[in-house]
């Protein structure tokens, strides 16, 4: 190795670190703060790794405020809005996609760029309407306004990249459309799946705006009982990290443990879509 | 209601088995169903209550455009605007000006990227409810841990989101470590597409790293900085989630975004009608911002087709 | 979250408090008739803070007391105002019982009829415990349940004053005296202001909309009034000029640096923390400044009312309420939740924990009840004299959000160097169209 490439070995480590550190600063923190007293947390200068570890907050926020129920309402809302979004918008996506159909795109991205503020309030009279309320009906039904577009969005354009001579071919073939959609376009669109499946996930599970006009106590979700959980008589930083930490773990162990496959996805046709 | 659709979708496609211009419509269907149900049905009852004197407690009364008209002299309105758009340009500028620096990085080979890369993009799937409580708790002026970081370089103490001047940099910082990830993903596939030779080629005639990345690297990217600049556009005017953790629109009304404006109105003063009217003006505002970088994305991909890419 | 507060609240007051008190709420009369409703169940929708605890810590007993099951869950003020208001327009709310902020949410409520009309159940001896009479509530608390045409739509349940709080240690340090008037209090926080060692004088909410709640108490003495005798609005006057200037010096000069963004929580964190040496705010913080868990100033903190201003010396008043829901199919199960909400043996323990005041004179001024009060007995005597000097905080109108929003923002600003006066004239050329549409509609 000459000196030239260890000085750029040297330049391109320290930019690595420069760049990655931020995040990985931030979450230490995150954790050194919902591992502190609140005495700690509120010293300064601030304590970076405390004496005592305050283990307790962590027990005190699974113990309490029922947190397994939201974690399940969080499952089975993300899971549902998931499950739901990918069954209408992966067809969807591949139609639009062949029929070069950029005004229903428009639609998409009209959606996708609604705020979701404005959906809150027409929804929830029609759900109070319905008699829905006090269900995880209405939440799962509104947070296909955040998965359904990404889906779409994700899969016109991965299906735009996938050639188009073996459904050709296959349609020559004599196979309906369905069949070239179902055994030719779907196996080849399989990580474009995957990576609307992970983002849909996490844009829902991340959600937290609607969950506070529409969950109840028994419906409530994970996002919005972590901000229910700020503390009224007292500053806690400690058990509100944990809380936030405890939210935010299953999307960041998906993130490192999928990044191949979001990194791939959106590198390689989805974000061409978009 | 629309499971059975896309089983469907094959008897309506059945018979015309040539290739003319097939019908691909039963894929759409059942998603077109969704769409009008939550998306398109929601619009045309918001229009409909921005037309009425629709406050929550009280009889509604249809009042056609005044509550349009209540916008052009509601002066915080008006300051919401000028908020959205410094927060905007600078959540855009930030993010591509870093992303792009992170992905020439990431281009590199080194030993532990996949998972460092993992790391990085960290920020941008956590829950954002999340990790803005704990910005919170960062920004503090006295316990904060950023001004002591700053304190350990000689830097005096900031106020971050407490003055009404530091307020909007403080919050793009935080949108800016959030979302910069975004940007480096879509800039990493764009330079995964690029080939090789000219680079092989630079070599050879001596050119500085800046000057490979201004004259080949940079030209290659671009459309892909476009889309990016065009997603973290829309992102960043209804940013919402950050803002309203963190400051919820102050110090005063600082930091108070239309979407932030919006909010108030409509979920703190219950004034729906007047939510609504705002809400349909913000909408149009980012449909025409939409419509425009859409219009030039269509461009830049005859663009990309033109020159071969 | 709420549980473990409650344990640690009450390991450090000592187990005594329910000992201390005997259980005499309700007196065993015939009339009542408590059972009569036994296997209905309640739905109740609190504001998270220590009422809320209270309530859920002991509800046990009156399903004891009555047979009816009671559901209740506590959201924090912000989101539960805005849940209930969103459940009670759709008509069909999904609680039985409400917790309402009557400094926000009186007009309101009063207006869209949602609270069912408690005076015909006041006066029925089956329903309502002897001791529960309307006399015994504060001016106050009456003052903020009935509506113009005298009807009790809810029970005063507990009272909120601005007190001061002070750190002994700091003003011993200084050789500053507690101040009595505004002038005093603006020369002790200069004094006290010490930005080498890192400590400040005074410390308040300066946040956008939540610093009303401190700026009345200026406002209020001055001399000013929210409401003329047509309703007008009138806090860009003389006195509302001269309680934001005083309001502008002290957290501009003595105050911690950020003071514009923060609410009770970011003071409360600089007060425990001993970084600041003064600070207004509501009565119901003594517990977390004397939890040795939360506070560096443990046993040094001083309580005494507000001071004095040039027009007189009163104490920014703000209270909660129980009542029920118009739409309720329960109301008479719901009511006797209220009535044991604020009965002697729940207000007595609410005191007793330093977690609010309760309306009724008859738990206030009882020497056994003061007797076991946990808190510092300077904070109790805080309580009583404020308690004399009370005046409601906030003006009684529907828009009080819109208020707190477009009055606080402009304080706010004079924060960052702006003219009071014309900050005040800003908000209310916004604000008063919005109160006469209100009014009018």
């Amino acid at each position: 190795m000459t000196a030239k490439q260890i000085i750029s070995r040297i330049g391109l480590w320290f930019a690595v670190f420069v760049i990655v550190s931020p995040a990985i600063l931030f979450f230490l923190w995150m954790a050194s703060l919902s591992l502190k007293f609140e005495v700690d947390n509120a010293a300064y200068p601030p304590v970076f790794i405390p004496e005592h570890f305050a283990w307790k907050n962590y027990a005190d926020v699974l113990a309490s405020n029922r947190f397994l129920t939201y974690f399940i309402n969080s499952l089975v809302v993300t899971g549902s809005a998931t499950a739901l979004a990918l069954l209408v918008g992966v067809p969807a996506g591949y139609g639009i996609a062949r029929m070069a159909a950029h005004k229903s795109a428009i639609v998409i991205l009209i959606a996708r760029i609604t705020p979701g503020l404005s959906y809150l309030i027409p929804l929830f009279l029609l759900f109070q309407w319905l008699g829905l309320l006090g269900t995880l009906v209405p939440q799962i039904i509104i947070h296909l306004v955040v998965t359904v577009p990404i889906v779409i969005w994700i899969m016109i354009g991965y299906f735009e990249t996938t050639p188009m001579e073996l459904e050709e071919a296959a349609l020559i073939d004599g196979a309906t459309r369905w069949q070239v959609f179902r055994h030719v376009a779907l196996p080849i669109a399989r990580p474009g799946i995957a990576v609307a499946f992970i983002l849909a996930v996490i844009f829902s599970w991340n959600n937290f705006v609607f969950g506070i006009v529409l969950a109840g106590r028994e419906t409530r979700t994970l996002p919005v009982a972590v901000y229910n959980m700020i503390s009224f008589d007292q500053l806690s930083w400690g058990p509100l990290a944990a809380a936030a930490l405890i939210v935010t773990f299953p999307v960041l162990l998906l993130t490192v443990m999928a990044q191949r496959q979001i990194v791939a996805g959106l590198t390689a046709g989805a974000v061409k879509g978009g | 209601m629309t499971q059975s659709a896309p089983a469907a979708a094959p008897i309506g496609a059945a018979p015309e088995k040539q290739l003319r211009p097939p019908s691909y419509w039963p894929f759409v269907v059942p998603a077109l169903v969704v769409v009008l149900a939550i998306i398109i049905f929601p619009w045309v009852f918001t229009i409909w209550m921005s037309m009425n004197e629709w406050k929550v407690g009280s009889p509604t009364t249809f009042v056609g455009f005044s509550n349009y008209l209540r916008l052009t002299s509601d002066p915080r309105f008006a300051e919401a605007v000028g908020h959205t758009l410094v927060y905007t340009v600078l959540s855009v500028l930030l993010p591509l000006v870093f992303g792009t620096f992170a992905a020439v990085v990431f281009h590199q080979k080194f030993a532990g990227r996949g998972f460092l890369r993992g790391v990085f993009i960290m920020p941008m799937m956590a829950t954002p409810v999340a990790i803005a409580l704990v910005w919170t708790m960062m920004f503090h002026p006295q316990l904060g841990v950023l001004n002591y970081l700053l304190s350990l370089v000689g830097i005096p103490a900031q106020l971050w989101v407490f003055h009404p001047a530091t307020v909007i940099p403080s919050l793009v910082l935080v949108e800016t470590w959030q979302w910069t990830p975004l940007v480096m993903l879509i800039v990493l596939g764009g330079l995964a597409a690029i080939p090789t030779e000219p680079y092989e080629s630079a070599q050879i005639d001596g050119a500085s790293l800046w000057q490979v990345f201004r004259y080949i690297t940079l030209p290659l990217i671009m459309p892909f900085l476009f889309i990016a600049g065009m997603i973290r556009m829309i992102d960043a005017v209804k940013s919402f989630d950050i803002i309203f953790a963190i400051t919820q629109g102050g110090p005063g009304s600082a930091s108070e975004t239309i979407n932030l404006y919006l909010y108030s109105v409509a979920f703190v003063y219950y004034d729906l009608g007047y939510g609504s009217a705002i809400a349909v003006v913000f909408f149009l505002l980012i449909v025409a911002l939409a419509a425009v970088m859409l219009y030039a994305r269509q461009r830049m991909l005859w663009t990309e087709i033109a020159s071969g890419a | 979250m709420a549980d473990h507060k409650i344990t640690r609240r009450t390991l450090l007051t000592g187990t005594a408090a329910a000992g201390a008190l005997s259980l005499t709420g309700f007196p065993a009369r015939a009339e009542v008739n408590w059972k009569k409703y036994a296997g209905t169940k309640l739905e109740v929708i609190l504001a998270k803070g220590p009422r809320g605890d209270n309530l859920q810590k002991y509800v046990k007993e009156f399903t004891d007391l009555t047979g009816i099951q009671v559901e209740s869950e506590q959201i924090p003020e912000q989101q539960q105002r805005q849940k209930c208001v969103i459940e009670l327009t759709s008509g069909r709310p999904s609680f039985d019982v409400v917790h309402l902020s009557y400094h926000v949410q009186k007009r309101q409520f009063e207006k869209a009829g949602w609270l069912a009309d408690l005076t015909p159940y006041m006066k029925d001896p089956t329903l309502t415990a002897p001791d529960l009479v309307e006399s015994d509530f504060s001016a106050a608390g009456l003052q903020y349940c009935k509506n113009d045409k005298g009807q009790m739509l809810s029970l005063p349940w507990s009272v909120d004053y601005f007190i001061l709080y002070y750190n002994k240690e700091l003003f011993q340090k200084k050789g500053v005296a507690v101040p009595k008037t505004f002038d005093e209090m603006v020369a002790a926080a200069e004094k006290l202001t010490d930005p080498k060692e890192g400590t400040f004088g005074f410390v308040g909410r300066g946040l956008r909309n939540a610093n009303m709640t401190l700026w009345t108490n200026f406002f209020l003495n001055y001399g000013g009034e929210f409401l003329d005798a047509k309703g007008n609005i009138l806090t860009d006057g003389p006195e509302a000029i001269a309680a934001t200037k005083l309001y502008q010096t002290l957290l501009t000069k003595s105050a911690p640096p950020g003071v514009a963004g923060f609410n009770w929580m970011e003071s409360m964190a600089s007060f425990t923390q001993g970084k600041s040496a003064m600070w207004i705010d509501g009565v119901g913080w003594a517990p977390p400044l004397e939890d040795p868990a939360a506070s560096r100033v443990v046993g040094k903190v001083g309580y005494t009312v507000v001071p004095a201003g040039p027009k007189g010396q009163y104490s920014a008043t703000y209270g909660d309420g129980i009542g029920v829901a118009a739409a309720s199919k329960n109301k008479e199960a719901a009511y006797l939740l209220c009535q044991w909400v604020v009965s002697k043996t729940q207000g007595a323990r609410l005191l007793q924990a330093g977690g609010g005041v309760p309306f009724r004179n008859s738990i206030l001024n009882d020497a056994e009840v003061q007797k076991g009060v946990k808190m510092p007995r300077e904070w109790l005597q805080s309580v009583i004299d404020s308690a004399k000097i009370s005046k409601l905080g906030l003006p009684v109108i529907i828009p009080v959000a819109e208020f707190r929003d477009l009055v606080g923002a402009g304080i706010t600003a004079t924060l960052a160097g702006s003219d009071p006066a014309t900050e005040l004239k800003k908000a209310h050329d916004q604000f008063r169209p919005i109160l006469e549409r209100s009014e009018k509609a």
